[in-house]
């Protein structure tokens, strides 16, 4: 079971995470919502095309010019707070792995952080147990933020991401985050090459038996990329067949760029798996 | 003794699961329910419910065969489940919450002039009150999207078998080809006649009634009630 914004999800119901970007360099959209105003107008745009939660970041991960706590805030402060005003019911989670900036957007209105460097900052999941958001807790082998991964290996990455995320989550509990708030994401690309995110997507079914809220966040992503070898730009067919496969392993909640395919996906295996009737069926059956 | 008879059709569609998200079948089910009713208010002792299949008999059967349409939950033995016309007519008579007793029979597609005078007559000639059900369709080759596709004649064909529904003309729904109604996949010719057969010694029917006829996906379902003289 999942809790989010004090609302309950079951197993089977799959949630779309819209990516918004505060930043003027992330990888996918190159500043394109850089501005405030057209980062409000993606926000709209997902909504209105059926996103769950917008995941807002300040912060590219990808290793560049170096952006302090002050300027994480300045970008993504007020502008959670302009999204809780619009959106009262979204589920706003932000992108961040430092505790400040945790404590600042959970006072703006956020209900998610999203610690996509794996627990980092230690504080961050008391900021979150204060405040009552949820956590995602990430696998990243250890690595230090904004860094690309250079020659990683693991005996079993599978095993090693379950452990640690179940391990960050078992921690957040303890300090006081609600266990069906306590999310846990092998996170594809941090920290591991293109096999290793392969092998997490192909079982990531070991991943859902814990029980716990499975997010992963494939979209456009490298190892896709090297997959296939196509550039960003061309890598939406991939990422929606990475979609379907962690969807068929029951992964709950999709980290995307691109909203309305990955809900098609999402609703099609959910729909071949069985916990959801096909939205109108009529062939033969007359 | 027959006190009143009914037509329904017998679509999977019925069965509200099969249809997903959507129910495509809401405006038919409630004329179906709207048959029933009729059925009912006439006090029966016994419901016979008569529909068409490979072959003709008695069954006994009480499970519906949705798994075998799609429908989730325990697979069951195709000799367990109904046959769809009659299952059909078990899942309607169920969601009605209809507690009377309840008989049930096929008849083959192609059953001769005969063999329906035969099963109509041993219908109706019971002491006890009989409501008869009957389950059939008209024509599923409608339109270039129908199971069947198109076929010019199948208007002709629906539009004879509703007039008469609507006039209560039991002669007429005798004098349906039986050629003609295998070729446009008609599934109620047979079963239309029995009814017509069970009202031989009653007589025509009084205030007979369509509340339904259309073939939103291309094939022709008819629902009617044939309230029956003096009782």
């Amino acid at each position: 079971m999942l809790r989010l914004r004090g609302r309950e999800y079951d197993a089977d119901t799959t949630l779309v995470m819209a990516i918004v970007n505060r930043t003027p360099d992330s990888f996918y959209d190159k500043g394109a919502t850089w501005d405030g105003g057209a980062a409000l107008e993606r926000v709209r745009g997902v909504v209105a095309e059926g996103a769950d939660i917008v995941d807002i970041g300040g912060v590219k991960a990808a290793p560049g010019e170096e952006i302090g706590a002050e300027e994480e805030k300045r970008r993504i402060v007020d502008f959670v707070a302009a999204v809780r005003a619009e959106f009262p019911h979204l589920v706003i989670s932000v992108d961040t792995w430092r505790a400040s900036v945790g404590r600042a957007v959970c006072e703006a209105g956020a209900d998610l952080l999203n610690d996509a460097w794996g627990g980092y900052d230690p504080e961050l999941a008391e900021v979150a147990a204060e405040f009552g958001a949820a956590l995602v807790c990430t696998h990243t082998g250890g690595v230090t933020p904004r860094t690309r991964p250079h020659r990683p290996h693991y005996g079993d990455v599978v095993r090693e991401a379950i452990d640690d995320t179940v391990a960050q989550a078992e921690r957040a509990v303890s300090l006081g985050v609600d266990p069906a708030s306590a999310i846990i994401d092998p996170a594809h690309d941090f920290g591991k090459n293109t096999w290793h995110s392969l092998e997490l997507t192909r079982r990531l079914d070991e991943m859902t038996a814990t029980g716990r809220p499975v997010l992963v966040s494939l979209s456009n992503k490298d190892f896709v990329g090297e997959t296939l070898d196509l550039p960003v730009g061309e890598r939406l067919t991939g990422t929606l067949a990475a979609t379907a496969v962690c969807a068929w392993h029951g992964a709950q909640v999709y980290r995307v760029h691109e909203v309305t395919e990955t809900r098609q996906v999402l609703d099609m295996v959910a729909t071949i798996r069985g916990v959801r009737p096909p939205a109108r069926a009529v062939r033969g059956l007359a | 003794m027959i006190v009143a008879t009914a037509v329904c059709p017998h679509p999977p569609l019925l069965m509200r699961e099969l249809s997903g998200g959507q129910d495509v079948a809401a405006e038919l089910r409630t004329e179906c329910e709207s048959a029933l009713e009729a059925l009912a208010a006439r006090s029966p002792d016994v419901l016979v419910v008569v529909g068409g299949h490979d072959s003709s008999g008695r069954r006994t059967e009480r499970l519906v065969p949705v798994r075998g349409y799609g429908g989730t939950g325990e697979r069951v033995p195709p000799e367990r489940t109904l046959p769809l016309s009659l299952g059909v007519a078990r899942r309607l008579l169920d969601s009605a919450g209809y507690r009377g007793r309840v008989e049930m029979a096929t008849v083959a597609w192609d059953a001769s002039a005969a063999e329906a005078e035969a099963l109509g007559r041993r219908v109706a000639d019971r002491a006890e009150r009989v409501a008869l059900l009957v389950m059939g369709d008209g024509s599923a080759r409608r339109g270039t999207r129908a199971p069947g596709h198109l076929d010019e004649r199948a208007f002709g064909f629906d539009e004879e078998v509703r007039r008469c529904l609507s006039e209560g003309d039991r002669a007429g729904l005798l004098r349906l080809d039986p050629v003609l109604a295998a070729d446009l996949m008609v599934a109620g010719r047979a079963a239309f006649q029995v009814m017509a057969h069970a009202l031989a010694a009653t007589g025509d029917p009084v205030g007979p009634e369509v509340l339904y006829a259309d073939d939103p996906f291309g094939v022709m379902y008819f629902v009617a009630v044939w309230p029956c003289g003096s009782f």
